[in-house]
């Protein structure tokens, strides 16, 4: 029996595979984030995640002939893998003048979940399923501008990062702890770099590299907002900031 | 190539290849349990058992005298058979050993399967019910209520197949899948499998969820279940439980992850191939699965809905993909 002619859904050539495959697996890193206790493996799974987005762009640059993506790749994951997350642990790790080893690690943000992993993550498909509708409904037909015009079936990986943009808010909103918000904000430029590969492939590298900046200065300012939160209130819960009166 | 062109005893008879994909599932399962347990030995560093082992374990325990408890009625002694008559129906329904659908493969579809999976399971729960003691009631009632929060991944995973092939027989989707590498790497297929996975883990009673060789009565769901039988009955429900494990691997093998090597003409020489590629996938499966096994530590009890909430996720996610993203 023909499965073509049993109403089987056409599949995408491997190269859009692939890069749907390399989405799908960010946006379950980013569900990973909603769902992780530990800072330190939070930072973990962001690394992974700018590692895969540098495989999309070597992936893309490949596919599409467009040589500028290799250095975007080598860049991002330069910043991304290397740069951004050795901040973070520093920050994260013992501030200065914090005593004993054996004490709570400041890094913990176990507590910090304000539901119940399970229904973080039913609460995540929902903001993936809102994600997925709109970015759908939007039929921006981004693969299928590739030389060659390979296939005209709508960029799936353009919907996953619109799924993974919710999902990186609703891990901002649901935790508590101020180094879960900054990843959830780090790992936000992670799904829009991944939107703008896949539908933008060719946008020109300094505008690209313009974005990836922009990190930079949030990872700064993060930074010393975790810094002077710490000193401040002693621990990453943004729940002591509910008493400040005006 | 016509038949007519050939002598008759080149070409095996459809019903015959029927038969033989029960007969490859009912005597295989017990070689796939032994591998398994062997490699699981290996990567302790213990010399483990014989890869025959569970033949002789079953052999031994045929041979020993049967008994029940004073309450239990004859619905006791009438589930293991019932059981092990659902495993041995499920083979008829599943692309075993070939990649044409055989004359009663479309007797049921992917749903249908399913129903006999969970009456075997139905029947073996309500049995150890029956017994009236308090660590295979444990079992059965734990046995159910898991199986209950598994079901919903089950049809998300049915509702891709149904998505990516327009039906949901198995022969359709396997064959979907061998059409082009475009299928075996699209995000759906590949989600759907990962989560089937983690099913088939839950539903083998492998480590995140359950410590399938442990004793400790407190950990124990499935292997729980089985306490009150006996003899021939006990050997049936072993002998159930490993059939179960292969089915659940062929379908992850040959319908999801690599229904390559099936044979596709009734010559015998391509049907004892897809026989031995069959074996060699189960055992493939198994020794990820062993390796899992000696890689994470068992979940408690209450984590397991984390674990399944990660393979609905999983599932949910492949639909969307296909139905939202358009993949």
């Amino acid at each position: 029996m023909d499965p073509v002619a049993m109403g089987a859904v056409q599949a995408p050539g491997v190269y859009q595979g692939v890069a749907d495959v390399i989405a799908a697996v960010m946006l379950l890193i980013e569900f990973g984030m909603l769902r992780q206790a530990l800072a330190r493996d939070q930072v973990r799974l962001y690394m992974a995640q700018s590692a895969l987005i540098s495989v999309l762009a070597i992936v893309i640059a490949a596919d599409r002939n467009l040589p500028d993506l290799y250095a975007l790749a080598a860049l991002s994951a330069g910043l991304k893998v290397v740069a951004v997350p050795l901040v973070l642990r520093r920050l994260l790790g013992r501030p200065r003048g914090n005593s004993a080893p054996d004490e709570e690690e400041p890094g913990g943000v176990a507590g910090s979940q304000t539901l119940s992993p399970a229904s973080a993550v039913l609460a995540g498909i929902v903001l993936a399923a809102i994600g997925f509708f709109c970015f759908g409904a939007m039929k921006i037909h981004g693969m299928a501008g590739g030389p060659g015009g390979k296939n005209t079936a709508p960029a799936t990986a353009l919907s996953i990062a619109g799924a993974m943009v919710l999902v990186a808010f609703g891990l901002m909103i649901v935790r508590r702890d101020v180094a879960s918000q900054a990843i959830g904000f780090f790992s936000l430029e992670n799904a829009i770099s991944l939107a703008a590969l896949v539908v933008a492939s060719g946008l020109p590298l300094i505008l690209e590299t313009a974005f990836l900046f922009d990190l930079l200065v949030a990872v700064v300012v993060f930074g010393m907002l975790i810094r002077a939160h710490h000193t401040k209130a002693e621990s990453l819960s943004t729940a002591d900031l509910t008493r400040l009166r005006g | 190539m016509s038949s007519a062109h050939l002598p008759g005893p080149l070409l095996l008879p459809i019903p015959v290849i029927q038969l033989l994909q029960v007969l490859t599932v009912a005597l295989g399962a017990p070689g796939v349990t032994g591998v398994i347990a062997k490699v699981e030995a290996r990567l302790q560093g213990r010399r483990g058992p014989r890869v025959l082992q569970p033949y002789y374990d079953l052999a031994k325990l045929f041979r020993k005298e049967a008994l029940a408890p004073e309450q239990a009625s004859w619905f006791f002694l009438a589930a293991p058979l019932i059981a092990v008559t659902c495993y041995l129906t499920i083979p008829l329904l599943i692309p075993v050993l070939t990649s044409y659908g055989l004359p009663l493969g479309y007797m049921g579809d992917i749903l249908g399967g399913g129903f006999l999976l969970s009456l075997a399971s139905f029947v073996v729960a309500t049995a150890a019910l029956e017994t009236g003691s308090p660590y295979a009631q444990l079992g059965s009632s734990r046995a159910k209520t898991f199986s209950a929060i598994t079901e919903p991944v089950v049809l998300f995973v049915v509702f891709t197949v149904a998505l990516l092939t327009g039906t949901d027989l198995p022969y359709a989707l396997a064959a979907t899948v061998r059409s082009s590498a475009g299928q075996v790497i699209r995000p759906a297929h590949l989600l759907a499998a990962a989560a089937l996975f983690m099913v088939i883990l839950h539903e083998t009673g492998r480590i995140p969820v359950e410590t399938h060789t442990g004793t400790n009565e407190f950990g124990m769901i499935e292997e729980a279940r089985a306490f009150e039988h006996s003899g021939p009955y006990f050997a049936l429900l072993k002998w159930g439980s490993e059939l179960k494990q292969l089915i659940l691997f062929t379908i992850l093998a040959n319908v999801f992850l690599a229904p390559w090597g099936l044979a596709s003409t009734q010559r015998p020489g391509a049907v004892i191939l897809a026989i031995a590629a069959l074996l060699a996938k189960a055992c493939a499966v198994g020794v990820v699965v062993a390796v899992i096994d000696n890689s994470f530590a068992k979940l408690r009890l209450f984590k397991i809905t984390e674990f399944v909430s990660g393979a609905f996720l999983l599932a949910v996610l492949g639909v969307f993909t296909l139905y939202l993203g358009g993949g």
